[in-house]
């Protein structure tokens, strides 16, 4: 199956006066498979919106190309099959619900069938109480949801949303949480780009993690939370002075070491007369992963998770 | 078609405040037509009428020169460029829009001077015919200030435009009368402020005709450079 979204060696340069340039995005390659939720990472100034710039076409790249749902960036039709929110989102000032219907009708939808739609898309936000209301005087965190109405208004195939949870608050967060999971259920593809680490972590298949324009993560969500570096054992029976940095919970003690030390210290419980309890992985969060890669300097080649 | 109907629509709706005040003028016109003895003020009336009349040219590239810019400060183009338009559909919304809201004005003012003007003895045929002249130089205006915005700022913009408006006077002056249609704007804006009552002036429907097919060729030329213009709403 044709990923639904491709960039191929793809380099963007912002040139500006005198002789200046600045490359954004640096021989970037990168699949996003339909069905997926793919978490796009990176601080700001990476090149994340740039990425997105070029494959919703509002840019060109300076080199390489790229596919959208199989056609090349920039393409007018297949953007009717592709549902966008822009970070900071910003909307003409009308009414929610003709707003979205504006948007809907510049995808080529029209009739009972666009006004249902736009309807339901509202109401699935949480909006259905505002759809009279000029989006004017709405809350951020409220046009962030009429922006996502709008994305979600023709049902698209691929989602492409740039900071989509940024300004919504913790119970809007798990409507469009769940809205997400939903849509990837339904089979469609989701390329997320966000700063909200524990969202990516929780909904997405795989991540990527861009640092000064180039791509230096690439893998399944749970293979690079798992670290292989260090393990942590749980042991029963033995004082918490015992190993360094242990610590008691629940009438048992946890503490961490290298994974190479691992046997050595599994020995060392059951010499003290102790009992394992269990022994895992470390695991880490996407914060950990993001502040390791984002402190070094960008290498050429993504490292990949297992 | 569709697409450039509503960009269109929805932008003379957004240029609705400066359309409004441009409309006050109007009115001013019409309160005038009202308080004052229209026959014996006709001069006056006539005077305010072109003054008026010429105020559309000006404001529409104040459109035309803005519109680009005002979208992409606003990132509201990223809106809808993300949906199924093209560019080029996006810019012939755009120039529709500057034609809508100059008819909704020329219209206005058709009104209030086939009114005005007609009771003081002025034909009212030569009163539309004007405001078809109005509206095709607007267009025109408009178009070229758009033309120039797809890569200058809009004052920059308003500058060039102004100055390529300008060069048929200049070119007449130099070069002889035909050089006045080389761009009909100016053209057009003398037919509307030289008519009088004494001498309204035949309907010359060349430079109107001419304007128009001028509006379709710098629309082809914006589309063509907007097609290569980076829409990066912010550098990272």
């Amino acid at each position: 199956m044709a990923p639904v979204l491709e960039f191929e060696n793809v380099t963007k340069e912002y040139r500006s006066f005198p002789r200046r340039r600045l490359r954004a995005l640096d021989s970037f390659t990168l699949r996003v498979e339909a069905g997926e939720i793919f978490g796009f990472l990176g601080a700001n100034g990476a090149g994340k919106s740039t990425a997105i710039h070029l494959a919703m076409g509002f840019m060109r790249p300076t080199h390489g190309s790229g596919r959208l749902l199989a056609e090349k960036f920039g393409n007018v039709r297949v953007r009717r099959r592709v549902g966008f929110l822009a970070e900071n989102v910003a909307l003409y000032h009308r009414r929610a619900e003709r707003l979205v219907r504006f948007y809907g009708a510049l995808n080529g939808m029209a009739g009972s069938h666009l006004a249902r739609r736009a309807h339901d898309v509202l109401a699935l936000v949480g909006l259905q109480d505002d759809l009279k209301r000029n989006v004017g005087r709405f809350s951020r965190g409220m046009l962030q949801r009429v922006g996502l109405a709008q994305a979600l208004v023709n049902d698209p195939e691929l989602l492409i949303l740039d900071e989509p949870t940024s300004a919504l608050d913790p119970l809007a967060r798990v409507v469009v949480r769940q809205l997400l999971l939903e849509a990837r259920e339904a089979g469609k593809a989701i390329f997320l780009s966000s700063h909200l680490l524990s969202e990516v972590e929780l909904v997405c298949d795989r991540v990527a993690v861009l640092h000064q324009g180039k791509l230096v993560r690439l893998g399944k969500t749970s293979d690079l939370l798992q670290s292989s570096e260090r393990s942590e054992i749980v042991a029963k029976g033995i004082g918490v002075e015992s190993f360094a940095g242990a610590v008691p919970r629940n009438g048992v003690i946890s503490f961490s070491v290298p994974t190479a030390a691992q046997r050595g210290a599994m020995e060392q419980v059951w010499r003290l007369g102790g009992e394992i309890v269990r022994v895992n992985p470390v695991k880490r969060s996407l914060e950990d992963i993001f502040m390791e890669v984002t402190a070094a300097p960008a290498k050429t080649a993504p490292e990949r998770a297992s | 078609m569709k697409s450039v109907l509503l960009i269109a629509v929805n932008f003379a709706r957004e240029q609705r405040w400066p359309i409004f005040i441009l409309l006050l003028w109007v009115l001013l016109l019409a309160f005038l037509g009202l308080v004052t003895d229209i026959r014996r003020n006709r001069e006056d009336l006539l005077l305010l009428f072109k003054y008026v009349a010429v105020y559309a040219v000006v404001f529409s590239i104040f459109f035309g020169g803005s519109a680009i810019y005002n979208e992409r400060r606003s990132r509201r183009i990223v809106s809808v460029l993300s949906k199924a338009v093209g560019r080029q559909q996006y810019l012939s919304g755009l120039v529709l829009g500057v034609a809508l809201a100059c008819t909704v004005y020329c219209f206005a003012l058709g009104m209030t001077g086939s009114w005005t003007l007609g009771e003081a003895g002025f034909p009212v045929s030569r009163v539309w015919f004007l405001m078809l002249c109005l509206v095709a130089a607007c267009t025109l205006a408009g178009t070229i200030a758009l033309t120039f915005s797809t890569f200058l700022n809009p004052f920059f913009a308003a500058g060039a435009t102004a100055l390529v408006l300008g060069m048929p006077a200049l070119a007449t002056h130099v070069l002889g009368p035909r050089w006045a249609y080389s761009i009909p704007v100016w053209q057009l804006a003398l037919t509307v402020i030289q008519t009088s009552f004494e001498a309204p002036g035949r309907a010359a429907w060349l430079p109107v005709a001419w304007a128009f097919a001028e509006t379709v060729a710098f629309w082809l030329l914006s589309a063509r450079i907007f097609a290569f213009v980076d829409i990066a709403v912010a550098v990272e």
